[in-house]
């Protein structure tokens, strides 16, 4: 099997191929503001996060609480909104404390990572039906993923890409000075709001694909990697989504190839690019004075 | 003739309702005045700017634009250089555009000739114009002031708020950057008002000075303030 036979639209695996490559693009276009924020520490806890609002949908639903009509694929509805709610609010909720709280933001980020952690577990083990599905997706179950979701997410993703780059001067300008941004009139809360929330909707929405650990991965690794080279935010943003689209189908192909589990071989596609980075700009440090933009 | 550009009326500022930083705040700031913002470290200066900026709302009283409430005046801001990260990858031109980022423009990097101009015109001013494509991040305290500087003139303001702008400059960097924020209030038709712990070259410039201590303003022409015992006791090595 090659590289190009596993992009072709009849491969048999096409959803986890493309839904993959969606996410390694998408998240690294929200890793960049990450890294330059240096909330990195929020890259590990959000996606665990996540995860517990999933495991937390199961579990009212295995209690007996109906929150949406019986269908098909509606385990899958639930376990977004549980990734969706628990995210969104804990973004706010630290993004609130960063602004107003005092103490440490590093000790808060490592409580919230080790409750949401051992929560995940206890509502999977309070569950007592569908243990092995919730599983499934709490690792992230690209492969199951119906034809009609997994069009759903590409559209989503699209639309976090277009607000993304259409919105990025206004992103930049509240991350790099919020005061100025004040100074200028712009309503800093609403643009911080709005970043927030899309970064909210690409990890619950990554999660369920792929899981928290290639999440976590894909926000940090390529906009890690992509840093010491970019001339401009848009050279940044472009260049950490194609290091991340590139570390998922090089994951993805491997994966397949030498039945590995897919997950890891994404994470460690993305930390080859980031190594070969830090290597190529030591090099570069013993070899060539910096030069101008 | 001087128009009343801000008015502080019986102000109390600070960040917690109950817990004022600065009270009785009362001054007006006309235009075309060069005002020094000066006081001890940790005395208020800086609540007294985030409150000028609209960073922090008035905990009492109230601070007018032009006479009213409900009005903003255009500010041109130059932050502390050392409260910017370096990591973030931008050359000193994308640093000077933001000052253009005053309304949401989504397709304005498909038509920015004009504003590339402008912003070129604007880094020239402040002597900026040979660093427009360097790494921000690798320009020294100087240069960064300077890019900064014409960032805030690239708002097109009709005040330009300095914080400590030359902290942690050396001397003749200091005088030329004193020399630049000279010669662009009078080319700018500028209000001016700076933020400083310290009152050695600066002092020439000021018009007026509102001077912070003990959890009051108080406020006057500089020759009449800097004359008073109580200034001429703190700033004792640099009068």
């Amino acid at each position: 099997m090659t590289l190009l036979a596993i992009l072709k639209p009849d491969f048999l695996l096409h959803h986890a191929v493309y839904g993959s490559l969606a996410v390694g693009f998408v998240c690294p276009l929200v890793g960049v503001y990450f890294v330059l924020r240096r909330l990195v520490f929020w890259g590990v806890a959000l996606p665990q996060v996540s995860t517990a609002g999933i495991a937390f949908a199961f579990l009212l639903q295995g209690l007996g609480v109906r929150l949406l009509a019986g269908q098909e694929g509606h385990e899958k509805h639930l376990a977004i909104i549980g990734a969706v709610l628990f995210t969104a609010a804990t973004i706010f909720i630290l993004a609130w404390y960063e602004r107003h709280g005092q103490g440490s933001n590093e000790g808060r980020i490592g409580a919230l990572y080790a409750i949401a952690g051992a929560a995940s577990i206890l509502f999977v083990a309070w569950n007592a039906t569908g243990e092995s599905e919730m599983l499934g997706l709490l690792k992230g179950e690209i492969v199951s993923i119906s034809e009609a979701d997994f069009h759903a997410m590409l559209n989503i993703f699209a639309a976090v890409t277009a607000a993304l780059l259409l919105f990025q001067r206004e992103f930049t300008l509240v991350s790099f000075d919020r005061d100025m941004a004040v100074a200028l009139g712009r309503n800093a809360g609403l643009w911080d709001l709005l970043l927030y929330s899309i970064i909210g909707l690409t990890i619950s929405l990554g999660v369920m694909t792929v899981g928290p650990l290639v999440i976590f991965g894909l926000l940090v690794l390529p906009a890690m990697a992509a840093l010491p080279w970019a001339r401009g935010m848009m050279a940044l943003s472009l260049t950490a989504s194609a290091l991340g689209g590139l570390s998922s189908l090089a994951g993805f192909y491997v994966s397949y190839r030498y039945d590995l589990p897919l997950g890891p071989m994404i994470v460690c596609a993305a930390f080859a690019a980031f190594a070969s980075s830090s290597a190529l700009r030591a090099l570069k440090h013993l070899w060539v004075r910096p030069k101008s933009y | 003739m001087s128009l009343a550009l801000i008015e502080f009326k019986e102000a109390a500022l600070g960040y917690q309702k109950g817990r004022p930083v600065l009270t009785g705040v009362d001054f007006v700031v006309d235009s075309g005045a060069f005002w020094g913002i000066l006081g001890a470290n940790g005395s208020g200066k800086t609540t007294v700017l985030k409150t000028l900026l609209g960073l922090i709302d008035p905990l009492q009283g109230k601070v007018l634009a032009r006479g009213r409430e409900d009005a903003r005046a255009r500010f041109g801001y130059v932050p502390q250089k050392e409260r910017l990260d370096p990591i973030y990858p931008l050359s000193a031109f994308d640093v000077a555009a933001m000052g253009t980022y005053r309304s949401f423009e989504p397709l304005a990097r498909f038509r920015r000739k004009n504003k590339r101009a402008f912003i070129e015109n604007c880094l020239d001013d402040c002597g900026a114009a040979a660093l427009a494509g360097q790494p921000y991040s690798a320009l020294s305290g100087g240069q960064k002031q300077r890019v900064l500087i014409a960032r805030a003139l690239a708002a097109a303001p009709e005040i330009l708020v300095l914080d400590e702008p030359l902290s942690g400059i050396d001397a003749s960097t200091q005088k030329a950057l004193l020399e630049l924020l000279n010669r662009i209030k009078h080319e700018h038709d500028l209000t001016v008002l700076m933020v400083s712990h310290r009152i050695r070259e600066e002092k020439s410039l000021f018009s007026h000075i509102a001077w912070v201590e003990d959890g009051r303003v108080l406020v006057g022409k500089a020759a009449e303030m800097l004359a008073q015992g109580r200034l001429a006791e703190v700033f004792w090595s640099e009068l």
